[in-house]
């Protein structure tokens, strides 16, 4: 409510007294913007994952900087080691099992010889989701999570991975190919594809302001009417994370900073905190918080015969259809029709006595969905 | 003892010559004789016995005067020179051998020289206040019959003389007739009475300090006639000037700043309009975190450090329109005074300034209507009395049209959207007889704002309250106030009918003060008195509308506080040039039931995991008491006639605290009370100071440096909710602050060419405070406040081009604001993220704005329906693009950060006011 009042006051003074804005690039005193960053959770059962990378400035048009060649380790207070592999450029990986009721410590030694070292992580087992689920209301679908956290485990965070199936603009199960039409293989299907999205925001809650720990119904996600999610079916993997609360606070905060900043009457930024030191100058800044323990997962599906009629709008399609010039089924005609690739065979006519006449067309754009997700079917994926 | 005679004598004919110029061509008797130890009612009478003087003082006046002198051909004015040297006492002989003895100021009893030869003087064309001329003329060449023709020869005219402006009594103002040179001279209480043939006269009034006003009356038997005077203008303005200048050299109190009407008018203002709150950010050590914002800075203390007062009532939110208007209506306000340092020992509550602004009470005399129209506002005021003894004054304001809204609209998507604001007084006073005076004052303002069809935003004022005077006797004066104010401020959500909300909050204060003044004797003057305010605030609630709505009611616990402060304050004058103010108060708090107390453990943070237990205070049960004394200390000393240095110390207490993390005052900020775990902020400033006048007092210099200490203040952890949060400790850092600076002034009060020039420089920084472990802002170290913005330059130019035709230049600088700009990107969790510089380690660009305005007064006829004046001008002249506020927003993936300037094109404006 709050972003909303702030606003609109915004939008009132800017109307009411003629202001304006002008583009403005402050000077920054700071030199070396080049933090380094780390991402990541241990797991005390399975695999961890730890990215690092650097910031850039802030008007930078650069890719953010992998950290590769780096050695990240866990240790429990310099008695073991467990080294990370790098598995892709920046991102380190280990599996493995710990005892969750000791501490530890991840370790980062950097290749150009600088090291760090986080506060001690001290492990903290998620409660299972207790239930994943879906309400249809005016709006569309929302999906939400409940679960009951206990003493330990009191702020929450969640992660998912979205897929669904989406159908391009105009269904075509013919391909071109050497100068004919014929029909496509399984594989070769573009009328279905999976599109995913796998980084989408974090929900943070704090389970200690309801009644016994107690969340229900938690909103994660809201897929609003008309969206292509719904199309035929839907899948979701929520990662729950019992985290403590300095940590909860950091993600807090980065949320706080990006959704407002900098508006009239909007707060002021916070600083992020981390846990991780550089140990020799504690006071470089790091950006990132490590936290330890034991995640819950889970996945549903969510089939659209729930919702019809649902109706799908996808902008990208707004205008498709099946082109209506007759192409006829002679090898040049075809060829010169398909094979700049912008225009592919969507419909074969046939006569009244069965014999092909020639083939619609419609823009690839419109007819190949992998041109937007992939029509490679998840591992997970359950027809 | 013989020596010590010698010695007076010597003195006194040294003193005579001095002192006494203006009265020398009376040809004195010599007086001989010893008057060793008696009252100065014996040697009075002595002297009136063996002489032809006769003596007017009063017995107060002088019953602490031993006399104790020998006397050798001496003449009398040689005499009374040694007995009231180094007494506020002062003389007059007239030809007539009568001595008046008079405290603080010589009865004037000479005309101007040029007295009878002009009438209305060049020096009165002169005048800045022309307006008051042709009142003045009106009431100057009025025929007053007094009483009803009879057989007597003689009448007695009595009649009270009282201030124009001020309505209080005036003393010692003299009322002669010019025929027989018949005279009378005003009491304390303004009283006077003259014995006068029957038939017509000319009265003269004169005030002390030599100017004139008259009447022209027809008496025919015994009646009444009285007197309301300016006592500022014309001949006396600049009298007034130059007392007001010498004020600032001898007035013990620093740090504090005196604007009236007069020079506020000359301002240039934003929409046209007089504004107070704009005109006072003229002065040196007041500054604004940006223009359009609510509230200001004094001496790097925050917007809710000043304690605004408006005829004794508090003024939680001193603006309309997000502070494009200030809430005064200008025809109400008499004058404005705002203390930076020397707080009187009266007020406490707020650690940074007191901006005491007076209002009015009514002419006494006629109905008069004033008024104006603008670009966006109206406003009318009517004032007059009601009898002899009751005077009363209604204004009020409003917007008249948002058309200027609505022409902004066809380029924006505000359909639907509106703004309107009005602002109501009412005050009269009413005179029971010498020694009781009730004043009752009234004020309620209310703003809206719709910036789509569902959502309004609505903040309301009310205040009211009623005092009594008591004059208990010439010595002590009482005076007693009871009153409450109001503020509300709410947003009705409409959006739709399931999600309809109201939220809104709400302080209510009721308070009653009682204030003696007292004359000790005429070296200690007491000020004290007690006074109590019980707080009861709404601190957030949001709620339902409608059937439909699924909204959650929620409420932040109410609270309830009385705060409670007994004081007295001593003006000791030493001797002439020394002088001392003492002042103490000692302030009782505390925090009432029913309510809920959280107890965290001593020593750690407070965070949810070291919270002990909750606590629940029925109705009225103390939870939390907070007491201490508060200090008002200051010193004067006159180095010679033009120039005086002072210093002052004081301390103060505050319980009420503007829980925001914006910049300025944003309509959602919330007042909370101390409570168990916030603790009251305490503040102290030590200030030293140099007053000089140049060139026979044309031009006023000062300089004051200051250093203020702050504990207890209030800033925000990393991610801090502060709206509904019922547990506002868990969100906030006790912090340390610290303000120094020093403010350079010089004035051209008089001439065609006047105004000021003000230099600032002033840092306010933040600590955490080092037993704040929850977290340190800046590790711990100094930081600049949100309004620190060191350098600030001011000037005021007026140059009266003619009588009717004047033109004002404002010129402001400021370094820019503070500010934390996010300096690098970063990809976490899946999305770019900023990551922010150190709290407050830069600042948006300075600010620089010149203003320009025009006044034009109607013509100077006595007889015409209306007196008009036209303000125009332009705010902003150079379009110079200030940014209020510096803001990022990705465009294209790029982080791309804007300025946003409120008024960045030259505006123009333009007022018609009329006074009937």
């Amino acid at each position: 409510m709050k972003i909303r009042i702030v606003y609109f006051v915004f939008v009132m003074l800017a109307s009411l007294t003629q202001s304006c804005r002008d583009p403005f690039e402050p000077e920054l005193r700071e030199t070396n913007l080049n933090f380094l960053v780390v991402e990541g959770f241990v797991e005390v059962e399975g695999e961890s994952k730890i990215r690092l990378s650097r910031s850039t400035e802030v008007r930078s048009t650069e890719e953010p900087q992998i950290e590769i060649g780096a050695r990240v380790f866990l240790t429990n207070g310099g008695i073991e080691f467990w080294d990370f592999q790098e598995t892709e450029s920046g991102t380190y990986s280990l599996t493995g099992s710990f005892d969750p009721n000791q501490n530890y410590q991840l370790g980062i030694w950097l290749s150009n010889g600088r090291q760090y070292l986080t506060e001690a992580l001290e492990p903290i087992i998620t409660p299972e989701i207790e239930e994943l689920g879906y309400l249809r209301d005016e709006e569309g679908v929302e999906i939400f999570v409940s679960t009951k956290g206990n003493d330990e485990a009191q702020f929450f965070l969640w992660s998912y991975e979205e897929h669904w199936i989406f159908r391009p603009g105009v269904i075509s199960f013919l391909i071109y190919e050497s100068g004919g039409v014929r029909n496509r293989k399984e594989e070769e299907r573009i009328d279905r594809c999976w599109n995913s999205n796998l980084f989408p925001k974090i929900v943070l809650q704090n389970s200690s302001r309801f009644e016994d720990n107690t969340i229900l119904q938690r909103e994660l996600v809201r897929i609003p009417n008309q969206s292509e999610k719904l199309t035929q079916k839907y899948s979701i993997l929520v990662t729950q994370r019992a985290i403590n609360q300095e940590a909860f606070d950091f993600w807090e905060i980065l949320r706080k900073n990006s959704d407002d900043i900098g508006g009239i009457f909007s707060p002021l930024p916070s600083l992020i905190r981390s846990n991780i030191k550089n140990t020799v100058d504690d006071t470089e800044p790091v950006i990132g918080f490590i936290s330890m323990g034991k995640s819950a997962n889970k996945r549903i599906f969510i089939s659209v015969e729930e919702f019809i009629p649902w109706p799908v709008f996808i902008p990208e399609y707004e205008f498709c259809q099946v082109l209506q010039d007759t192409i006829p089924p002679a090898t040049d005609l075809i060829s010169s029709a398909f094979s700049s690739g912008d225009r592919m065979p969507a419909r074969a006519l046939y006569n009244d006595m069965g014999a092909l006449i020639g083939y619609l067309a419609a823009e690839t754009r419109c007819t190949d969905c992998t041109l937007r997700g992939t029509n490679v079917k998840p591992d997970f994926w359950e027809d | 003892m013989k020596s010590k005679i010698i010695w007076i004598l010597w003195l006194s004919l040294t003193y005579s010559n001095l002192a006494f110029s203006q009265d020398s061509k009376i040809v004195e008797e010599k007086i001989t004789g010893l008057y060793p130890g008696i009252t100065f009612s014996r040697f009075a009478q002595i002297i009136e016995s063996g002489s032809d003087y006769s003596f007017y003082f009063s017995q107060d006046d002088v019953k602490d005067i031993q006399v104790n002198i020998s006397a050798k051909d001496n003449t009398l004015s040689q005499i009374l020179g040694v007995i009231f040297e180094d007494t506020d006492l002062k003389f007059s002989i007239d030809e007539q051998r009568r001595v008046f003895i008079t405290r603080n100021n010589r009865l004037n009893l000479e005309l101007p020289a040029d007295f009878f030869t002009k009438s209305l003087s060049s020096s009165i064309q002169d005048s800045l206040q022309r307006q008051m001329d042709i009142d003045r003329a009106y009431s100057r060449n009025k025929l007053y019959v007094i009483g009803t023709t009879g057989t007597q020869k003689e009448a007695l005219l009595q009649g009270t003389i009282t201030g124009l402006e001020t309505g209080e009594p005036v003393f010692g103002a003299v009322v002669f007739e010019r025929v027989n040179y018949t005279r009378g001279i005003s009491n304390e209480n303004g009283e006077y009475e003259l014995r006068l043939p029957v038939g017509r006269h000319t009265l003269f009034i004169q005030n002390l300090g030599g100017f004139v006003e008259q009447r022209q009356i027809s008496i025919q038997s015994d009646g009444i006639l009285d007197i309301a005077i300016e006592e500022n203008i014309i001949s006396l303005s600049e009298v007034t000037v130059n007392s007001e200048r010498m004020s600032n050299i001898s007035r013990p109190e620093m740090g504090v700043q005196k604007l009236n009407m007069q020079e506020m008018r000359k301002i240039p203002a934003v929409l046209g309009e007089v504004d107070i709150i704009r005109s006072i950010l003229t002065l040196p050590g007041v500054q604004t975190v940006g223009e359009a914002s609510v509230g200001f800075n004094v001496r790097g203390g925050a917007a809710d450090q000043n304690l605004i007062l408006f005829n004794h009532s508090t003024i939680y939110n001193p603006s309309h329109l997000f502070g494009l208007f200030s809430a005064f209506n200008p025809d109400m306000v008499e004058s404005v005074e705002l203390y930076k340092a020397g707080i009187p020992v009266q007020y406490g509550g707020r650690l940074s300034s007191v901006l005491d602004v007076k209002a009015k009470y009514g002419d006494k005399e006629k109905i008069r209507v004033t008024g104006g129209i603008g670009l966006l506002t109206g406003r009318l005021t009517v004032e007059g009395p009601i009898g002899e003894k009751t005077s009363f004054i209604i204004g009020g304001r409003s917007t008249y049209s948002d058309w200027l809204l609505n022409l902004l609209e066809e380029n924006t998507q505000l359909e639907g959207s509106n703004a309107a604001f009005y602002d109501l007084n009412f005050n009269f006073s009413h005179q029971f007889n010498d020694k009781n005076i009730i004043k009752f004052n009234s004020y309620t303002s209310s703003d809206n704002f719709r910036f789509d069809r569902d959502t309004t935003f609505r903040y309301d004022n009310l205040n009211f309250n009623l005092g009594w005077t008591h004059y208990f006797n010439e010595r002590l004066e009482g005076e007693l106030v009871f009153g409450r104010d109001n503020y509300e401020f709410g947003i009705e959500g409409r959006d739709n009918p399931s999600n309809s909300y109201d939220f809104g909050y709400q302080i209510k204060q009721d308070f009653i003060k009682v204030n003696f003044n007292y004359e000790y004797d005429f070296r200690h003057k007491l000020n004290f008195g007690a006074s109590t305010i019980r707080y009861e605030l709404r601190p957030g609630f949001i709620k339902p509308s409608g059937l439909e709505s699924i909204v959650i009611p929620e409420e932040v616990n109410q609270e309830q506080a009385l705060e409670t402060a007994f004081y007295l304050g001593d003006n000791f004058e030493v001797n002439d040039q020394l002088t001392f103010g003492f002042g103490a108060r000692y302030v009782l708090y505390q925090f009432l039931g029913p309510n809920t107390a959280r107890i965290y453990q001593e020593g750690l943070p407070i965070t949810p995991p070291n919270l002990i237990r909750e606590q629940t205070f029925g109705s009225g049960e103390t939870i939390q008491n907070y007491h201490g004394p508060e200090f008002r200390l200051s010193g004067r000393y006159i180095l010679n006639n033009i120039s005086s240095i002072k210093a002052g110390y004081n301390t103060g207490r505050q319980f009420i605290h503007l829980i925001t993390n914006n910049a300025a005052i944003a309509p959602t900020d919330i007042w909370k009370l101390s409570d168990t775990n916030i603790k009251p902020q305490w503040g102290d400033q030590v200030s030293l100071g140099y007053y000089r006048n140049l060139k026979v007092d044309k031009y006023e210099f000062s300089i004051e440096a200051y250093h203020r200490s702050m504990r207890n203040l209030i800033d925000f952890r990393s991610g801090a909710t502060l709206i509904l949060n019922d547990k506002v400790e868990q969100a906030v850092l006790r912090t340390d602050g610290r303000a120094y600076g020093a403010e350079i002034l010089l004035r051209k009060n008089t001439g065609k060419l006047n105004g000021w020039v003000s230099y600032t420089y002033s840092r306010s920084l933040l600590r955490t405070a080092s037993e704040e472990t929850a977290e340190k802002i800046n590790n711990g170290d100094w930081y600049p406040n949100n309004f620190d913005q060191p350098h600030n330059v001011v000037l005021i130019g007026n140059y009266e081009l003619s009588k009717r035709f004047s033109t004002s230049i404002n010129a402001n600088y400021n370094t820019g604001r503070p500010i934390t700009f996010p300096v690098a990107k970063f990809n976490y969790g899946g999305s770019e993220r900023v990551f922010f510089s150190d709290r407050n380690a830069y600042r948006i660009p300075d600010y620089f704005r010149i203003d320009l305005s025009f006044n034009i007064e109607g013509n100077h006829k006595v007889r015409k329906l209306a007196h008009s004046s036209w303000s125009v001008g332009v705010y902003n002249l150079l379009g110079r693009r200030n940014p209020y506020s510096v803001y990022f927003t990705p465009v294209n993936g790029i982080l791309e950060g804007y300025q946003l300037s409120i008024f960045a094109q030259p505006i123009p404006f333009i007022t018609y006011n009329f006074k009937i």
